[in-house]
């Protein structure tokens, strides 16, 4: 039996033909063979959730078939507007969201995971998101329109108005680039949830249950909190050289995967210029100072910027108030996450690993309670 | 450094644990140190819930108080009471259970996982299973009761009476034989889960949706089905041989960790014998035949039966309608989903393992325009 290997660092857990992250050349590519870079410049979050699940690149007719399909979905069941409006304005978005979504696909008896359902589950996330923001402001939910993309009629919900282009196709590049990621702890999740033969309700809600932990998706969160705790670029080295001291993690830094840059952090680090230009002076300073501490303390590590540092200003640049960023990624990622599940399903196996034993010696007899 | 891809992670060690052991090889069930045989018929499902969260058997003090908190922690909340009520009669009591755990446990947002929180949980899945299998026949919720113990407060609130002890002493060792089993897969997923330092609603709401597929816990109802299908001793080689042929699968057979006989099921089918002497009349026949035709396709495999094959019958005696076999599977596994969670976090390490990428080879996509 092989060694232990904490974290299952280095162990290959899928064959996967839906994203590749190269981490020793930074490069993330897509299904088809797209780096994200080239994709992000000409993909719609649509078109990208069609290439995660087909294969290809949809052609106009089959962009406007998907369009109406998810159009379609995008309202709630009975069941699920009844679980969303028994739980606390004030729940934690994520909890919202894994509650919801569960509620939305329980059905009646066992389904196998089919592209239909992964569309439908991906066309209502914005619908619960949407509908959570607007609970914990006191506001009744939007209906969602089925006239707007996937971005805008996110936007729309949480807004009840119309946003501009801009905030739009940063929302939709965001989504683009989040979309999928290897096999990161959420889509493992998924991955393992489906290898039981299990419904894709189930995948996707112990998906999202895994994105929620601050070491996974909560981690923008955590940067936005970090840039708001340093507050200008004057005081980036102070707070970063104290936090250090303390020996606080900087959220937004290193990744297992990446050696060099990540390519989703350039993108939107470029984003973030325009979308957010009083976030982004102060991160950029944060970013160089980080990292030059990261150096000096690690000099043999990568300590690239990741992607939830920059996704936290773009994001902020949205007008996404930081409580739902691990929403947003979510938003984004179930595209990844259903696609992974349904390319499972060709060679369905149970994923059980193994386990080693560090407990007592087996066959002690126990005591009855009276001489414990 | 990667190593091979090894489908469904089968000899890869992905934990140290103290526990649980499945010696497959000696087909031994371990609990910290106790061999299964030693608890099943001894123990009550608390002491063992205690022995598998603190690792020891609990005195008399001890097991009275984990006792209270356990009474004490089985109402739902509000909240988890009205999605429970806005789910359609007729749904999966397993989708049921994943909502509602999801609703009960928002309270905690992303408290780090602790005994508290697992008793907390662990106390509400009979609630929860209870009131759900009385909305789904008309009648209302039965409160649950303090004086009584898991099993028997269980049967209380799913019937509105209390048991004959000789089913709570049943239901009681069934819970008690499933309460943990090595890193099973929704086990693992609750590993996975809090290697983010999600929440412990999180992993158990993942861990659900694993549970529910027919590879995993999904399999009890099936096997009920099968043998009825089957009908009578009889029928069952001439079913048996002729299904064989259609390549039907049979169910309550088979196990990657034993070679021989599994412990639990040896236990159970005692149990089924004395309690279910027509189920056991032809189950046991079924048995034979089973074991005989897979053993002529294949000699070299040890073709044990498993510990769903007995469950259904034990199940069936006690009194509960088959769509609660796997959700009462859960109520047991609740107890080792927390412990191992508990486990997890005590010496974490995120659990994202590599994918091996078989797609296309990078190139430059075609702007939307120019597809088609």
């Amino acid at each position: 039996m092989p060694e232990f290997s904490p974290g299952l660092e280095g162990v290959v857990a899928a064959e996967t033909a839906i994203s590749e992250v190269d981490g020793a050349n930074g490069r993330l590519i897509y299904r088809g063979g797209y780096l994200i870079e080239d994709l992000a410049a000409v993909a719609t979050f649509e078109e990208t959730a069609y290439l995660l699940w087909n294969g290809e690149l949809p052609d106009k007719a089959e962009l406007e078939a998907l369009r109406l399909q998810m159009a379609a979905a995008r309202k709630l069941k009975a069941s699920a507007k009844g679980a969303l409006s028994s739980m606390d304005p004030a729940t934690d978005p994520m909890d919202t969201l894994r509650t919801v979504i569960s509620a939305q696909g329980a059905t009646k008896t066992l389904t196998k995971p089919t592209l239909d359902e992964a569309i439908a589950l991906t066309a209502v996330v914005p619908t619960i998101v949407a509908a959570a923001h607007r609970r914990s402001k006191g506001a009744e939910p939007v209906e969602p329109r089925d006239d707007l993309g996937h971005a805008a009629n996110l936007l729309w919900m949480m807004e009840g108005a119309d946003a501009v282009p801009e905030r739009v196709h940063w929302l939709d590049t965001y989504l683009v680039l989040l979309a999928d990621h290897g096999l990161n702890a959420s889509t493992f999740t998924a991955r393992v949830i489906a290898s039981t033969g299990s419904d894709l309700t189930s995948c996707v809600v112990g998906a999202i249950a895994a994105l929620k932990g601050p070491a996974h998706g909560g981690a923008t969160y955590a940067a936005r909190t970090m840039l708001d705790k340093i507050g200008s670029a004057d005081n980036a080295d102070t707070w970063l050289r104290d936090a250090h001291a303390q020996h606080a993690r900087f959220p937004g830094f290193g990744h297992r995967v990446y050696r060099t840059y990540d390519p989703r952090a350039k993108i939107l680090r470029e984003m973030a210029k325009t979308a957010a230009p009083e976030l982004y002076t102060t991160a950029a300073h944060t970013e160089e100072v980080a990292l030059q501490i990261l150096h000096e303390a690690h000099p043999e590590r990568p300590n690239a910027t990741n992607v939830d540092f920059w996704a936290s200003v773009v994001l902020t640049g949205v007008g996404i108030p930081k409580d739902l960023f691990t929403c947003m990624f979510a938003t984004s990622r179930i595209a990844g996450w259903t696609a992974h599940v349904l390319e499972s399903m060709a060679d369905l196996r149970i994923i059980r690993p193994a386990s080693v034993w560090k407990g007592p010696q087996p066959g002690s007899k126990p005591l009855p309670i009276g001489s414990r | 450094m990667s190593t091979q891809y090894v489908p469904g992670l089968e000899g890869i060690v992905a934990a140290q644990t103290a526990i649980s052991l499945v010696d497959g090889a000696n087909g031994r069930l371990v609990y910290r140190g106790y061999v299964i045989a030693d608890l099943a018929e001894e123990m009550s499902f608390e002491e063992v819930a205690h022995l598998l969260w603190y690792g020891k058997l609990p005195t008399r003090a001890e097991l009275d108080a984990l006792t209270l908190e356990l009474a004490g922690s089985r109402a739902l909340t509000p909240a988890a009471t009205a999605t429970l009520n806005a789910l359609p009669k007729d749904t999966d009591p397993m989708d049921v259970l994943r909502s509602v755990v999801s609703v009960q446990g928002v309270e905690h947002r992303l408290e780090k996982p602790t005994i508290p929180l697992a008793i907390h949980a662990t106390a509400s899945f009979p609630t929860i299973l209870a009131a759900f299998h009385r909305r789904s026949l008309g009648l209302e919720p039965v409160k649950p009761r303090a004086d009584l113990a898991q099993a028997a407060n269980y049967l209380y609130m799913l019937n509105g009476k209390e048991s004959p002890p000789e089913l709570v002493r049943a239901l009681n060792t069934y819970l008690v034989l499933l309460a943990d089993h090595g890193m099973n897969a929704s086990t693992f997923t609750a590993r996975v889960i809090a290697s983010t330092d999600s929440d412990l609603a999180s992993c158990l709401v993942g861990a659900i949706g694993a549970l529910k597929g027919p590879a995993h816990g999904g399999a009890p109802s099936q096997v009920m089905d099968q043998l009825e299908l089957i009908g009578t001793p009889e029928n069952a080689e001439p079913w048996m041989r002729e299904a064989r042929k259609r390549k039907v699968r049979f169910m309550g057979f088979g196990h990657r960790v034993y070679r021989v006989y599994d412990p639990r099921a040896k236990i159970l089918k005692a149990m089924c014998e004395r309690m279910n002497p027509d189920f056991f009349a032809l189950a046991s026949k079924v048995e034979e035949i089973a074991l005989r035709i897979l053993h002529e396709e294949h000699p070299e495999r040890p073709q044990s039966t498993n510990v769903e094959f007995y469950s259904a019958g034990v199940l069936q005696a006690i009194g509960l309608p088959k769509e609660y076999f796997t959700p009462t599977f859960a109520s047991s596994r609740a107890a080792g989903w927390t412990a191992h969670v508990l486990e997890q976090v005590a010496n974490n390490r995120l659990i994202r393992p590599q994918s091996e990428y078989v797609g296309p080879e990078p190139h430059k996509p075609v702007p939307l325009a120019e597809r088609g």
